[in-house]
This record gives C-alpha cells, sequence and structure tokens, in this order.
C-alpha cells in the first residue's frame, strides 16, 4: 500500500511539471475520489416531496461521450473539497462553451438562441423546472447529435421532451407522425422538426414556427414536396388547394382567427383520415368544422375540402369551372369580333351618306 | 320634355329615376369589381396592394358586401319599379326579346358583312340594348344568390353539401369576370366608343341625346315620337 501510495506521488509530481498531462492525471484523481460515494448504485437521496434523486455516477458514464477526457470538477467546477459540504449548483455549459475559449469546445449561437426561447425566458423568470443545456442534451452520456443514441437524435427527441411535456408526448405517440417515427421513417417530424431545436418559441409568440399565421408554411416544408410525399403515397395537392381556399387567402393576409392546417387535423395528434379517431374522419369533420362553424352538420363532410378545380377528379366542380372558363372565353371572342364587324359595317354607313 | 330642349335640339332618353339607379349601379359594381378581383386574383401584387388600401382581408369582405347589399336593394327597387310604376311598366314591354330582335341582329350581321344594303331599323331598345339589359339582369340575380349562399355559409349548409358551396364559389367568381367582359366589351363599346356617340353617349348624365342621333340609331323610336307629336 505504502508503494502504490508512493508511486501515486511521484506519478501526480511528474504530471505537475508536464502541462500535457496534468489535466488528465487531476481529472483521474477526482474521479477517483468522487466515486468513493457516486460510484455505490444505492446513493441516493430522498428529497422532501417523496421523490428520490439518484446520484450514482461513475467514471464509465462519461466513457465515449463526448465529454470522455474530462474529469467531474471539470464542469462541478463549484465543488472544491470532498466531500462537498453543499449540494452542487447546476452545471453552467457555457463555462467552456463560449466563444474564443481555449478548450476548444464548441460553440454556435445556439445559446444565445436559448436564452431567447420560451425555455430559455422561463430561466430567467426563475422557473427551476425549465429545461437548461444538460436537461435535453443529457448530462453526463452526451452524445453528438448524429449518433442514433443521442437524447436530442431525430429518433429520440420526442421521448427527451415527453420527460416533462407528458401528455403531449402520449398524443404524440398515438399520432400517424409518432407511429411513423417509432417505424423508424427518417423524414417524419419530431418536437423539433415543427418546434425548431433551441428557437422554440410559444405558439402564441409571432416569431414561433407554429404561430397561426406560421402553421402553414410549417406543415408545407413537407407536405408540399412530392419528394418526401411520394414515398408514403400522400397527396403533395393539400398545401396549394388551402391557399387557394377561403381559410388559406385570410391566412395568408394575417388574419389568427381562421382556420390553419392543425385546426382541421390537430395538433400533436394528427391521425390519417380513414382513422376513426381522426379530426377530419368524415364522421368527426361536423363536430372539428363545429368549433369555427356553429352548428356544422354532416353536410360540411359531403365532398372533398381540399378541392381543386383544375382538376379532372373533382367531378361536377371541375365541369362547371372548365365550362364557365369557356363560356368566358366564348363570349370575348365574340364580342370582341361583334365589335370589329360592327365598327366595319358602321364606317362604311357613314362613308356612304356622305 | 321643356321646349328648350326641343330648340337644342334634345330629346329625354333616361328619366332621373333611372339616372340614379344607373349611377348607383355603376358605383358599386366599381367597388364590388375591385374589392372581388382583389380576392379572386389576391396573388397578384396589385391585388395585394388593393386589399391592403382596403384595410386587410376583412374589411375588404365588409365592404364588399355593404356594397352587395347596396347593389341587391338598388335591384329590388328597380325590379319593383318596372313592375308597378306608370313609367317603368311600358319600359319594360319595350324590353321584351321577340322575333324581331333575332331578325334585327342577322340582318345587321348580313349588313356589317357586307352582303345587304339594308341596316336595321330600331325601336326604343335594339337587340344590344335589350343583350346588355337582360344579360347584366341575369348575371346580378346569379352573383347576389350565390354571393348570399357563400356569406351565410353556416345558413347554406344547414340545406346544401360542401360542393354545392364550390360549385357557387365557382359561378360567383366567374359570373364576376363575364359581367366585367359584358361591361368592357359590350356596353362601353356601345356607349362610349361607338362611332356614333365617340366618345360618350350624355344620356346617363344629362338624361338627353339628339334628336339626330335618335333618328339615325332608333328611327322607328323617333318616328313614334314624331307621330305622337312629341318632337
Amino acid at each position: 500500500m505504502r508503494k502504490f501510495a508512493l508511486a501515486a506521488f511521484i506519478f501526480l509530481l511528474g504530471g505537475a511539471f508536464l502541462p500535457g498531462l496534468e489535466r488528465d492525471a487531476s481529472a483521474l484523481i477526482s474521479l477517483e475520489k468522487c466515486t468513493l460515494c457516486h460510484g455505490k448504485p444505492e446513493f441516493r437521496k430522498l428529497l422532501v416531496g417523496g421523490a428520490i434523486r439518484d446520484l450514482f455516477v461513475t467514471g464509465d458514464m462519461l466513457e465515449g461521450s463526448v465529454h470522455g477526457k474530462k474529469g467531474c470538477t471539470d464542469c462541478h467546477f463549484d465543488v472544491s473539497e470532498i466531500p462537498h459540504r453543499e449540494r452542487p449548483r447546476r452545471v453552467t455549459c457555457t463555462h467552456c462553451h463560449f466563444k474564443g475559449n481555449k478548450e476548444g469546445a464548441p460553440q454556435s449561437d445556439n445559446v444565445l438562441a436559448y436564452f431567447d426561447s420560451a425555455h430559455g425566458k422561463a430561466i430567467a423568470r426563475g422557473n427551476t423546472k425549465a429545461p437548461l443545456c444538460q436537461d435535453c442534451h443529457g448530462s453526463h452520456a452526451i452524445l453528438k447529435v448524429k449518433d442514433p443514441a443521442s437524447k436530442v437524435a431525430r429518433g429520440k427527441v420526442a421521448e427527451t421532451c415527453g420527460k416533462c411535456h407528458m401528455e403531449i408526448y402520449a398524443q404524440y405517440k398515438g399520432s400517424i407522425h409518432g407511429a411513423a417515427l417509432a417505424k423508424g421513417v427518417a423524414e417524419v417530424p419530431s418536437c423539433t422538426g415543427c418546434h425548431g431545436e433551441h428557437r422554440i418559441y410559444a405558439h402564441n409568440d409571432p416569431k414561433s414556427t407554429i404561430y397561426s399565421t406560421h402553421v402553414s408554411e410549417q406543415c408545407s416544408k413537407c407536405h408540399s414536396s412530392i419528394k418526401i410525399m411520394g414515398k408514403f403515397g400522400i397527396e403533395t395537392e393539400q398545401v396549394a388547394t388551402y391557399k387557394e381556399s377561403f381559410h388559406g387567402v385570410a391566412n395568408q393576409f394575417g388574419s389568427r382567427t381562421v382556420a390553419n392546417c392543425s385546426s382541421c387535423h390537430g395538433v400533436h395528434d394528427i391521425r390519417p383520415p380513414d382513422d376513426p379517431l381522426s379530426m377530419v374522419n368524415p364522421k368527426n369533420v361536423p363536430k372539428t368544422c363545429g368549433k369555427c362553424h356553429p352548428g356544422a352538420n354532416p353536410n360540411f363532410a359531403v365532398g372533398k375540402i381540399h378541392v381543386d378545380a383544375k382538376k379532372k377528379e373533382s367531378g361536377i366542380i371541375y365541369w362547371t369551372a372548365t365550362f364557365f372558363k369557356w363560356l368566358t372565353i366564348g363570349t370575348m371572342l365574340a364580342l370582341i369580333a361583334h365589335i370589329f364587324l360592327d365598327m366595319y359595317g358602321r364606317t362604311r354607313r357613314l362613308r356612304g351618306e356622305r | 320634355m321643356s321646349r328648350a330642349d326641343l330648340a337644342a335640339g334634345k330629346v329625354i332618353r333616361m328619366s332621373l329615376l333611372f339616372r340614379v339607379q344607373h349611377l348607383l349601379l355603376t358605383m358599386l359594381l366599381t367597388v364590388l369589381a375591385i374589392t372581388g378581383f382583389a380576392l379572386m386574383y389576391h396573388e397578384n401584387s396589385l391585388a395585394q396592394w388593393i386589399i391592403r388600401l382596403e384595410g386587410g382581408i376583412h374589411n375588404r369582405g365588409i365592404v364588399h358586401r355593404v356594397a352587395a347589399v347596396l347593389m341587391m336593394a338598388n335591384l329590388v327597387y328597380h325590379v319593383f319599379y318596372m313592375l308597378l310604376s306608370r313609367e317603368g311598366k311600358p319600359e319594360l314591354r319595350q324590353l321584351f326579346i321577340g322575333k324581331q330582335d333575332i331578325d334585327d341582329f342577322f340582318q345587321s350581321l348580313r349588313y356589317n358583312l357586307g352582303t345587304s344594303k339594308e341596316y336595321p331599323r330600331f325601336g326604343r331598345y335594339g337587340y344590344k340594348e335589350k343583350f346588355q339589359y337582360w344579360g347584366a339582369s341575369a348575371g346580378i340575380v346569379l352573383i347576389s344568390l350565390t354571393g348570399i349562399m357563400l356569406w351565410a355559409e353556416e345558413f347554406s349548409m344547414v340545406f346544401f353539401p360542401k360542393f354545392i358551396l364550390d360549385i357557387a364559389l365557382i359561378i360567383h367568381g366567374y359570373q364576376g369576370l363575364m359581367g366585367f367582359v359584358l361591361l368592357f366589351l359590350w356596353h362601353l363599346y356601345n356607349v362610349h366608343l361607338h362611332p356614333s356617340v365617340f366618345p360618350m353617349n350624355p344620356s346617363w348624365i344629362t338624361g338627353k341625346v339628339s334628336v339626330d342621333w335618335l333618328r339615325e340609331e332608333h328611327p322607328l323610336e323617333y318616328e313614334k315620337m314624331k307621330e305622337k307629336g312629341l318632337l
């Protein structure tokens, strides 16, 4: 044991004079010290409310993460003595992740965007339940976004958001988007697909991607793309027909009370029309329309909603439009011909009289 | 008809009440066309400018509907005036389309093409006026009905399925376009650009036309007035 201590002492001393190794060495020490307590699986704290805070952390947890080479006190830098008397403060990522940092920690303006977002503002107001970086990105096992196992990876982020937004996550899981995500469809939107990542704003904030006048634009990012929709056999004309409708035109001119995509199709619980739970299932259409049009009856479901008068499939609507189109063109041509004929005859008549 | 008018070679063609109805119709149709086409062609930047000028999409609708109500009131008044008043009844009789009008149309066509030397002789209203009158009337009735349907959409859908309203919308839009075409290519030609009236037939303002014009364009009416000793 004495020999080991001596070896450790020499190793430490050597480390102190080798700048490259210094960090790793101290980190190793502190990790060893920390895990004296935190390495025990049963190390946890019973909170006042009856909840349990798990305090079990081992060195393996950092292994393979982006912070694989960091030690405990690199982030928990307010811990200066072990055992620490007070609860360490929540980790501030911007301690390293700021512009021009010497650690070489990646930095982007996302942190600034975050402070402006609904989450960042809730933190600023003093809401302790609002998420900080680590609540979404993970605390010890932070992985790159592209890693499918990352908490913020495309397939995982809904679950991460769902930790707090539980009801919405449950709705989303039952929706067509949630079902497709579970199947591993790469194109399907999870939470961030519609709400954004760091720039998440409340739905009634005009900056939000899901503000009432932005919804159709947000949905159309995917739903007007033949490339994406073609894979799933979904029509893309819905976006164009909406924009041509009374609802769509009013929406484009800034009306906030008029129906947008989600007013009829739902928000987190969007389901395909043949699903009996879908808001746009013909059986549910009267109820859905009735939200804005009191007394809506089954007549609202008779006839296509997203109707395009220029397409033959629209039946009688197409034929009415075509009839009137040619009637108008025919009338125009006939009247122009009549004008020229009349002018011609009239000039002859006037000339003859003179 | 005053003596001063006759001395100046003028004769009344539109009474004051008809001029008021006509002026109202002119102004209201202009408002309806501007607000309506702005919505119909909302993707056009000029249309968007007009909508902004009208105070946004919501106010545009209000302006359109106020003008529509006034126009329909004008229409109802006109119908009653034509059916019941002393002045309206004979006017309406002279506006009915008969076989003579169809003959006149083909006669004028033959004349204009040079196969006949005789130009048809019109009464108070020739086929041009009658076509304008009945075409505009039918159009206004149709556009009013579809417009009311679309305005009271919740009420209409108690009776009609959604696709009927889609059809109503198409008819409403195209009817507006047809009315516009008819006004520009027919009415404006006949009362402004036609060589006999250029630059304008003044009767819609003064109510009067010259006796010479009447003799030239509506000889049968001229002769009738002469017989009655009105000229």
